[in-house]
């Protein structure tokens, strides 16, 4: 197969994304031990917001969105919005 | 004029005439049908866990355990950008070594899920026991399928590999591979989330 325009991020820069998903892992298991003593009001968002943060990494660095053509960002996070929506409604009683 | 239009069919043909390579498009596209797949899935687990709650189930989960699971799921994301970046820079041998290795974590990772499924059907949570034992085991169990699927593929391309069909300019089956298993591997980041720590 021919290859597609080069979009690697480099060995260095997958290494520290690698590193930072690693310690929010880390993070987040230390943090759902009981007895950690941080409010479930606290914890809650804290945790949607690493698990962001940990997706986001992962599309940008590894999938390589961040430097390939912005249409796939696009196609790509259409059906991530509507997710969002369709787990927001889930959640009402 | 005749030479634009001839080169404008030719890059037409070659899918890139708006910068996209038809491959890569396909899988992104397959990946966002994917999205709704997971989502209405996962948007059944939430309705389930959170308006028919089981508590005593979900304190069954062992997060630690799951946790490493994340872990290397994690790892064999990072040995898949190293294998492509090996391949970029013509080295066949190391894709061949990182692709081995992500079979590898893959089947550890699938091992963990087996031994979760086991013990919590040891301890009464079943598909059938509950609304949330049903939602947990589907969702769980599709994401394993996937993982499945993607040694698979990692199979494959490990195979096309080393029998050289990979170079330092041909390497788009390898990125179209990894696209699929770092998709699998941000699903499982969210599952854990919204599944485990939530």
């Amino acid at each position: 197969m021919e290859a597609t325009p080069k979009t690697s991020s480099g060995v260095r820069t997958y290494a520290l994304v690698f590193t930072v998903l690693a310690v929010i892992t880390i993070l987040e298991i230390l943090l759902s031990q009981p007895g950690v003593g941080v409010a479930r009001q606290v914890l809650t968002p804290t945790f949607l917001m690493f698990s962001l943060a940990k997706a986001g990494l992962v599309a940008a660095f590894f999938m390589h969105l961040r430097s390939d053509t912005r249409f796939y960002t696009y196609v790509f996070l259409f059906p991530a919005a509507l997710l969002l929506i369709f787990a927001l409604l889930a959640t009402v009683r | 004029m005749s030479i634009e239009v001839s080169m404008h069919e030719d890059e037409f043909k070659a899918g890139r005439a708006l910068g996209l390579d038809h491959r890569k498009l396909g899988v992104w596209l397959f990946l966002s049908s994917e999205i709704m797949f997971f989502g209405g899935l996962l948007a059944a687990f939430l309705h389930y866990k959170i308006n028919n709650p089981s508590p005593a189930e979900h304190a069954l989960l062992d997060v630690t355990l799951v946790g490493i699971n994340t872990f290397i799921l994690l790892v064999s994301s990072f040995t898949v950008v190293l294998g492509l970046d090996a391949i970029q820079h013509g080295n066949r041998r190391r894709l061949v070594l990182f692709l081995g290795l992500t079979m590898l974590l893959g089947a550890g990772f699938l091992a963990g899920q087996g031994n979760e499924f086991v013990t919590l059907y040891r301890h009464g949570m079943t598909l059938k026991s509950s609304v949330y034992g049903s939602s947990f085991f589907t969702l769980t169990g599709f994401h394993g399928l996937h993982v499945l699927i993607g040694i698979l593929w990692a199979g494959l391309t490990l195979r096309k590999a080393a029998i050289g069909r990979y170079d330092d300019g041909r390497y788009t089956g390898v990125e179209l591979f990894g696209l699929y298993w770092h998709f699998v591997d941000i699903v499982w980041i969210v599952l854990f989330t919204l599944i485990y720590l939530t």
